[in-house]
């Protein structure tokens, strides 16, 4: 059977890629390593296939149709599209997907009452483009993706986000093919985006997330209330749901946090942290 | 209780998608949309604080009004 080989958690805000500059350089520097160290530690593990737990930022899913979990199922991803590439300042570059992996999953999702939307056109932006420009700088290992919504509320549950990772990682380890399966999830930490807050950063909450997911203690960060992360982490911090999903399907894992710069520059609080048993 | 306008929303995504930034909407940016008298107050001054209230979503007002940021 199939065995889960690396798992990881990163930020992934535009800017790290798209303002470099704007940033204070010994901040970015040290960001920039810990994306390195997941890099080389990624491709030491060999994996197969990328599953990735990441959000949308109403590219894909508007106000017309906003699933709270949703499969990707393209057969290939612009990464970013044309037209996110500006802000990140990425070149696009296309990414395979793994339509029949994703498929199966669908279908046992659905089976097992986990009621998946999935969607065979999905644009990409900053949160698969940004970690992976770092992290598969060639594009030789194929993605499928698990869109959480984050973005527009209301949201479902950080307790369901972890049951539903924990199917992911179920579903993982038991189908025999691909046989090391790489798990990473993006987005947060805190920050506050468009809304009178703009440009607030809590490192306080950061460390408190960071501390938690180091010891493996999960259960804290899936009783959060949307309104209590909307507080301490910002509209930008409920994108921690997709970091719950990863941390459900790899249960008794702990973090450890390679970086953490709270980035006035780039409005975030910015980790990489290697998830391991 | 999360408030969103479907209205603001719609006029917003459409905008961004388009990868337009603006400073404030003119009439014809909102020409067929159903928006109350409030909405196309704060639309036309480009007012960010009061389509946030009013139930925009916080990424689009970021999106399409980026320049009204100090940050």
């Amino acid at each position: 059977m199939a065995e889960i080989v690396a798992a990881a958690l990163t930020a992934h805000a535009p800017l790290i890629t798209g303002k470099p500059d704007v940033s204070r350089p010994e901040q970015r520097d040290r960001l920039y390593a810990g994306f390195h160290e997941l890099r080389r530690r990624l491709a030491a593990a060999r994996p197969d296939l990328l599953v990735m737990f990441v959000n949308d930022h109403l590219q894909n899913f508007a106000y017309d149709n906003l699933p709270a979990f949703c499969v990707g199922l393209a057969g290939s991803y612009e990464a970013p599209s044309p037209g996110g590439a500006g802000l990140m300042r990425l070149t696009p570059r296309t990414l395979r997907g793994h339509p029949e992996w994703a498929m199966a999953l669908l279908e046992a999702g659905l089976a097992a009452g986990i009621d998946f939307a999935y969607s065979h056109d999905i644009e990409s932006w900053d949160e698969m483009s940004v970690p992976l420009s770092f992290l598969l700088p060639e594009a030789t290992i194929p993605v499928v993706t698990v869109y959480t919504n984050c973005a527009a509320p209301p949201l479902p549950l950080p307790r369901r986000c972890l049951e539903v990772g924990a199917f992911v990682g179920e579903f993982v380890r038991g189908r025999a093919a691909p046989p090391r399966v790489a798990l990473i999830a993006t987005g947060g930490l805190s920050h506050w985006v468009g809304t009178p807050e703009t440009g607030r950063i809590n490192p306080d909450w950061d460390h408190w997330a960071l501390d938690h997911i180091a010891r493996g203690d999960v259960a804290p960060l899936a009783r959060l209330t949307w309104e209590e992360i909307e507080r301490d982490g910002g509209n930008g911090g409920q994108e921690i749901r997709n970091w719950i999903a990863l941390l459900g399907a790899v249960p008794g894992w702990k973090g450890e946090v390679l970086a953490y710069e709270p980035v006035a520059e780039w409005i975030t609080g910015c980790a990489t942290v290697w998830v391991h048993p | 209780m999360i408030v969103i306008s479907y209205a603001l929303n719609k006029l917003l995504t459409a905008i961004a998608r388009q990868h337009q930034m603006k400073e404030r909407l003119t009439e014809e940016d909102m020409a067929g949309h159903a928006l109350s008298d409030a909405e196309r107050t704060a639309l036309s001054a480009g007012d960010i604080g009061r389509l946030y209230e009013l139930g925009a979503n916080p990424y689009l007002i970021r999106r399409v009004f980026r320049r009204r940021f100090p940050i």
